[in-house]
């Protein structure tokens, strides 16, 4: 593990690629590249979950944590790890202050694993706008947490008004042990009938606040094509927001889900004895494991969300994002005021620089027109930079 | 028609259960379910891949009560588990563990067993539905089944499934896997047979196929033009521990290569199948091994050894004749080595070079494809010196994966061109992988997805194959080899006759 103070991006890309030369056997097949977005204060909470993770899918993992974006110097601070405290993968954990937060991407691009998926989770409040926040423009998918808001109501709108596919919300992601043991519960009644099973109503008790059970609700009216409504129950349901789960099925029938407070939930059926299933509260890092599966877009989950919301035509959306400059010092400002920034950070703008001309980080508009000379990835790429000690090569 | 309203393909987060049922195994006290079967029922329970209405039924001859059987298995999948412990899930699957006492030639045993699954039907709704699970010596077969036919425990009706798990060995030869497969067939419908190969439970072995028909890159140089030989390994560190009773009348050739070693050979030969269903790709491992050819002359193309006593991994270790309960002058091999040949189009001339033994350096598994060399190479010959065949190696334990191996410049100012291998590491790599391969294959059983077990033409095919090599080797006495070396000498001058050599797992 080596920690850079106040240092630069292409530092950084240098010092990972000193670590994996002389890290000796390190995890070589990267799948993805996971960008973590977080606070400061959920820092320890998101590289737990994140190591986990890449435990079941090798990724090189780059966290981001944005701090004092009023500071008046730009700084980077960055620790990259190999085979050290985030599991045996590539792992960068990059604090960023002052205006520098702004063009985090900057940072990032340089940093991805080539030509493999970009997954960019917010363990922090989303930005309300996607599209404001360069990561979730690169990123090929994108996970939030509506949970972490206060109002998780408003914030599932949010994701609804702002939603492309390849987002995902971990909200849906904890109501998976509930969607699957609801439709196992259906599997048993179909079994037991022969025949279709057929949902004319039903009712998810719990916290009608809770983003989890608001979109458990979605996907039960999504897939039946009756209204299912979260009513407050008698109980407090536990950090799912879901208590139980009643369906009226054709033939007068009616199945219900009952969570027990053990890790497992009570099924009540017609014609059979109660049975019990696993209903476990997952850690976090079993959450983002599931997200991680799969990198397509989640059709159920944007059909769950419209239910819930009261929206539409959401998977009909464009899955690409333009990004939209948004300097949140100046909310007003609809584009940011070039020059003046320039200015204002001119020195630390030509570190902070483009390590990949042409694209969104070329779009960002604190890059000056001329970087030459001081970014040595821009100049030789990253190969060449991490064989620099090699005299045959040539010098930069 | 939508059976299920919540079920919906696109839906890939909800993991495929199986329908009510009950689990039947006989033989519960054995090694085998005490150390795989017990702890991979747990493992399923706890990521809940068990259907709602489950029940466990254990049969076997020790006087136990439901507690006393509770409670053995909650210690052996304590032991075993691969996921992390949770207490209340195992105390909820305890809730639908029975145990039922007899011995198999006990009528009113299995007319108790046949009542327990009636009372499960009511107490624990599973449906009528039952897999059967014959963790037992192949000699109780007969008797066992006949008693499942007696009391019509065997019949699958459209109202319910019946299957049976079998594990190897299935037979000792052709004749007598005909008969065994025949018994099966005669009670189960040969759908609702399922012959346990826990090698093609592993991930990696899926992944060939993957790796074979979703690429564009490996299927064009996948046949005769560009592969020179093919090489499969199965090495074994450990001895017969104490399995020298059945060691000593099977051997390494009817214990691994009959079954393993034909099935990984089966999956890298086979065609691409029609549709990835299990009919589909058992179709197509059936042609290949029934294309499999045994050389002319095997006095030179299959090899046997027996480990003597020698060093391994800093221990000493016991000849295999020195070893507990083995004739001392017993001909049984540790170690087999074969070249056989594909007769298809796509394979004729190249030999698939097989081999498996016990005591070797080391655990490994794995299929190597090694290619032809240039035909023209621009370079001075001793740049290329260093320079061996191009390898595609599929690694199926451990460190599950696929390495490359190709020529590379050294760095300098001189040409000089090296092997360099390239890693690919399965992500499964960080899990327990063996248990994974059961816990895998009981879910398959549970749900009827034949695609990973072989049929029972696949294994009479595997059998004709060994026949013959039995009968060559019977009376001969096989090569020695020291425990801790790779196999005998013979076997290297078998590849080296060919201009070749083993690969170095």
């Amino acid at each position: 593990m080596t920690t850079l103070w106040d240092t630069t991006g292409s530092a950084v890309v240098k010092e990972l690629a000193a670590q994996r030369r002389t890290g000796g056997a390190v995890l070589s097949g990267v799948a993805l590249t996971l960008v973590v977005v977080a606070d400061e204060a959920r820092v320890a909470e998101a590289e737990e979950a994140a190591t986990v993770a890449s435990a079941q899918h090798p990724c090189r993992i780059l966290v981001v944590v944005r701090r004092q974006i009023e500071a008046p110097v730009p700084r980077l601070d960055a620790e990259v790890l190999i085979g050290g405290r985030l599991g045996p993968g590539e792992a960068v954990v990059m604090r960023m202050y002052g205006r520098l937060a702004l063009h985090a991407e900057s940072v990032v691009l340089p940093l991805l694993a080539a030509d493999a998926p970009v997954v960019a989770w917010w363990h922090a409040p989303a930005p309300e706008r996607m599209q404001t926040d360069a990561l979730a423009v690169i990123a090929d998918r994108r996970i939030t947490d509506s949970s972490l808001a206060e109002d998780h109501l408003s914030a599932l709108r949010t994701r609804a008004r702002d939603y492309a596919p390849g987002d995902t919300d971990l909200a849906w992601t904890r109501s998976t042990p509930w969607r699957s043991a609801l439709a196992s519960t259906l599997d048993a009644v179909s079994g037991r009938r022969g025949d279709a099973v057929r949902v004319v109503g039903g009712r998810v008790e719990g916290d009608p606040g809770n983003a989890s059970a608001r979109l458990l609700a979605g996907w039960l009216s999504s897939r039946c094509g009756s209204a299912v409504d979260v009513v407050g129950g008698a109980r407090r349901p536990g950090p799912s927001g879901v208590d139980s789960v009643v369906l009226q099925l054709d033939q007068d029938e009616e199945v219900a889900v009952r969570a027990d407070r053990r890790g497992g939930a009570v099924l009540t059926q017609p014609y059979r004895p109660d049975a019990t299933v696993p209903l476990p509260d997952r850690p976090l890092g079993d959450l983002l494991g599931e997200e991680l599966r799969r990198l397509d877009p989640d059709e159920p989950y944007a059909e769950a969300l419209e239910a819930a919301t009261g929206s539409s035509g959401l998977s009909a959306r464009a899955p690409v994002r333009e990004h939209v400059w948004f300097d949140p010092a100046r909310p007003d400002d609809a584009t940011e005021d070039e020059a003046d920034d320039a200015a204002e950070d001119a020195a630390d703008a030509a570190r902070d620089g483009s390590g990949d001309a042409g694209t969104a980080a070329a779009a960002a508009p604190t890059v000056p027109e001329d970087s030459a000379g001081t970014d040595d990835v821009a100049l030789n790429g990253e190969r060449n930079a991490a064989e620099r000690s090699d005299p045959s090569a040539p010098v930069a | 028609m939508i059976v299920n309203p919540l079920r919906d393909p696109r839906d890939r987060r909800l993991p495929r259960v199986p329908d009510p049922c009950a689990l039947v195994v006989f033989g519960i006290t054995g090694d085998l379910a005490r150390k795989k079967l017990l702890p991979a029922v747990y493992d399923l329970a706890n990521r809940g891949l068990l259907p709602t209405n489950f029940a466990l039924l254990g049969f076997a001859r020790r006087d136990w009560g439901d507690q006393d059987f509770a409670e053995l298995a909650r210690d052996a999948a304590r032991k075993a588990a691969r996921t992390p412990w949770r207490e209340e899930v195992w105390e909820r699957l305890a809730g639908s563990v029975r145990f039922v006492q007899g011995s198999f030639d006990d009528d009113n045993a299995f007319d108790e067993l046949a009542g327990a699954l009636a009372d499960l039907e009511s107490s624990h709704g599973i449906g009528g539905n039952a897999a059967f699970y014959l963790s037992i010596p192949p000699a109780m077969f007969p008797v066992v089944l006949k008693q499942m036919q007696r009391t019509g425990m065997a019949d699958s009706t459209a109202e319910r499934w019946r299957r049976v798990v079998v594990e190897k060995p299935f037979g000792t030869d052709l004749a007598s896997s005909r008969e065994l497969n025949e018994l099966v067939d005669s009670v189960f419908s040969a759908d609702d047979v399922f012959r346990i190969d826990h090698y093609l439970g592993k991930e990696t072995v899926q992944n060939l196929m993957a790796l074979r028909f979703a690429n564009t890159l490996f299927e064009p140089i996948w046949n005769g033009h560009h592969v020179d030989s093919v090489q499969i390994t199965m090495a074994e560190d450990v001895g017969i521990g104490g399995r020298a009773g059945f060691y000593e009348k099977t051997g390494a050739a009817r214990d691994v290569l009959q079954n393993h070693l034909l099935q990984l050979l089966a999956l890298t030969a086979m065609e691409e199948p029609v549709e990835f269903s299990a009919e589909e790709i058992r179709t197509e491992k059936l042609k290949v091994l029934r294309a499999v050819s045994l050389p002319e002359d095997l006095a030179t193309a299959a090899i046997r050894g027996q480990y003597q006593q020698g060093w391994l991994a800093g221990q000493r270790a016991h000849g295999y004749q020195q070893e507990e309960g083995v004739d001392p002058a017993s001909t049984t091999e540790t170690y087999a080595a074969v070249r056989l040949g594909v007769e298809t189009r796509r394979w004729a001339g190249v030999p698939f070079y097989l081999r498996t033994g016990k005591r070797l350096p080391r655990r490994v598994t794995e299929i190597a494809l090694v290619f032809k060399r240039a035909p023209h190479l621009p370079f001075a010959d001793t740049d290329t010196e260093e320079l061996g065949n191009n390898q595609l190696v599929v690694r199926v334990q451990p460190d599950e994966g696929v390495t490359l191996k190709f020529g590379s410049k050294v760095p300098g100012s001189v040409m000089e061109v090296r092997d360099v291998s390239m890693d690919f590491l399965y992500g499964e790599q960080f899990t327990e992988a063996s248990p994974e391969a059961y816990e895998r294959l009981l879910l398959d059983v549970l749900l009827g997805d034949a695609t990973l077990f072989p049929r029972n033409a696949e294994v009479e095919a595997s059998w004709a194959v060994i026949d013959p090599l039995e009968e060559f080797w019977a009376g001969s006495t096989p090569h020695p080899y020291r425990a801790g070396e790779w196999g005998p000498r013979a076997a290297d001058e078998m590849l080296a006759a060919e201009g070749r050599r083993w690969r170095r797992p």
